[in-house]
């Protein structure tokens, strides 16, 4: 078959569809009005509901970040040392994450159709898959929220519980956190651990946009020209 | 430009390159119901980015950008962004390729059939060169390099051909 024969078969679809008066005119009567309303529906698009909810993460992000550096500012004393390092910690470890929800939103704000199409997908693939990194930084708190409420007076009390239960709860989310930063990755969507974090619905949309991305990624390659 | 004119000029590029959107719906749903809701859902979106046009591109170029994009996420997502009762009023209907009236001849068939059954990418590369355009302005619209399309048309022609002549034979 040549080139010139898969033409002649688009142009006689093209014919058809011509023939079939697929393309009514009256079906294309778009009015103003109409399309106004839908640029006020424009906020409750997919991506503008997922930029809304991204923002007021970020504004609870920095609230809660100001809270707890004003707590750790109002708590500066040897006394309540575990406190102040878990505090800060915490308060790090949100930021970091409100700056890649930032990031994420600005992606959101980038990203516009009349881009190459390439450059457009990869945009969304990027944004979905993003979710993980966040997922990845957030679960680092969790051995600081086993250590905040311990006080100096605490441990001399009771250094028995101290040794054997707070130390060991702490190296164990230390560790797993830890761990699990490490191992939240889409190549491990398949694991049984992995699919129990995340549901089956997210995970499906996960694997599915790191898939395309991949997709994406090897089109962009040049390839040999046989 | 009042609002009337602007709404005149959009619906008359639109009635210039509809065979375009048609085009891109049948090859990326599979039944009339979808087809009619990614029409409304790419018209939508190009009426929403027509402000963001710029005249030194070509219209078709910046079009096809917007429509495949569209297309792409919206086959991508399986769900439209707008609920269909919002453009109710603006109904585009869009047959079956195969009803009485639409195109019936069995090699548009198949390979409207062989489109459809190659990835989202290789699918809108080889719309653009069926659509006879060239190598500039399909790298343009889909944002890779003229030799890498040039390539990848190769590759996308050789399936097609060979899924013709696979048939053809059976």
């Amino acid at each position: 078959m040549l080139d010139i024969e898969l033409n002649a078969i688009w142009k006689q679809y093209d014919e058809k569809l011509e023939q079939a008066r697929l393309l009514n005119l009256q079906s294309w009567a778009l009015n103003l009005q109409s399309f106004e309303m839908h640029q006020k529906l424009k906020v409750n698009s997919t991506l503008g509901k997922l930029a809304n909810y991204k923002i007021v993460l970020v504004v609870l992000g920095i609230a809660w970040v100001f809270l707890l550096g004003f707590l750790v500012l109002h708590s500066l004393v040897w006394s309540k040392v575990f406190f102040v390092v878990s505090v800060s910690a915490i308060a790090v470890i949100t930021f970091v994450a409100v700056v890649v929800y930032i990031r994420q939103v600005m992606l959101l704000k980038d990203i516009s159709n009349t881009d190459s199409v390439i450059k457009a997908q990869e945009k969304l693939s990027r944004l979905q898959t993003g979710t993980i990194r966040i997922a990845r930084i957030l679960f680092l708190q969790s051995p600081f929220y086993c250590t905040w409420f311990l006080t100096v007076d605490m441990i001399r009390g009771n250094p028995l519980a101290f040794w054997l239960i707070t130390v060991p709860v702490f190296l164990l989310f230390g560790v797993l956190s830890i761990w699990l930063f490490f191992n939240i990755n889409i190549k491990n969507a398949h694991k049984k651990w992995f699919q129990l974090l995340f549901s089956s619905r997210e995970w499906t949309a996960l694997l599915e946009a790191q898939a395309f991305y991949n997709e994406i990624e090897d089109f962009k390659k040049e390839l040999d020209i046989k | 430009m009042d609002k009337t004119a602007s709404q005149d000029n959009f619906l008359q590029l639109i009635q210039a390159n509809k065979g375009i959107i048609i085009k891109i719906c049948n090859s990326y749903c599979k039944n009339t119901h979808d087809r009619e809701d990614l029409a409304q859902e790419i018209v939508y979106n190009l009426w929403k980015a027509g402000k963001d046009f710029n005249p030194d591109y070509k219209f078709s170029t910046w079009m096809y950008r917007v429509a495949l994009n569209v297309a792409i996420s919206f086959y991508r997502n399986g769900k439209r962004s707008l609920p269909l009762s919002a453009l109710c009023d603006v109904h585009i209907n869009i047959q079956e390729p195969t009803a009485p009236g639409a195109a019936t001849d069995e090699n548009v068939q198949l390979l409207l059939q062989f489109i459809s059954e190659l990835k989202e990418l290789d699918k809108a590369l080889v719309l653009l060169w069926l659509e006879s355009k060239s190598y500039k302005e399909i790298s343009e619209i889909l944002g890779i390099s003229e030799t890498n399309v040039a390539t990848r048309i190769s590759r996308s022609k050789e399936k097609l051909k060979q899924r013709f002549l696979t048939t053809k034979n059976n």
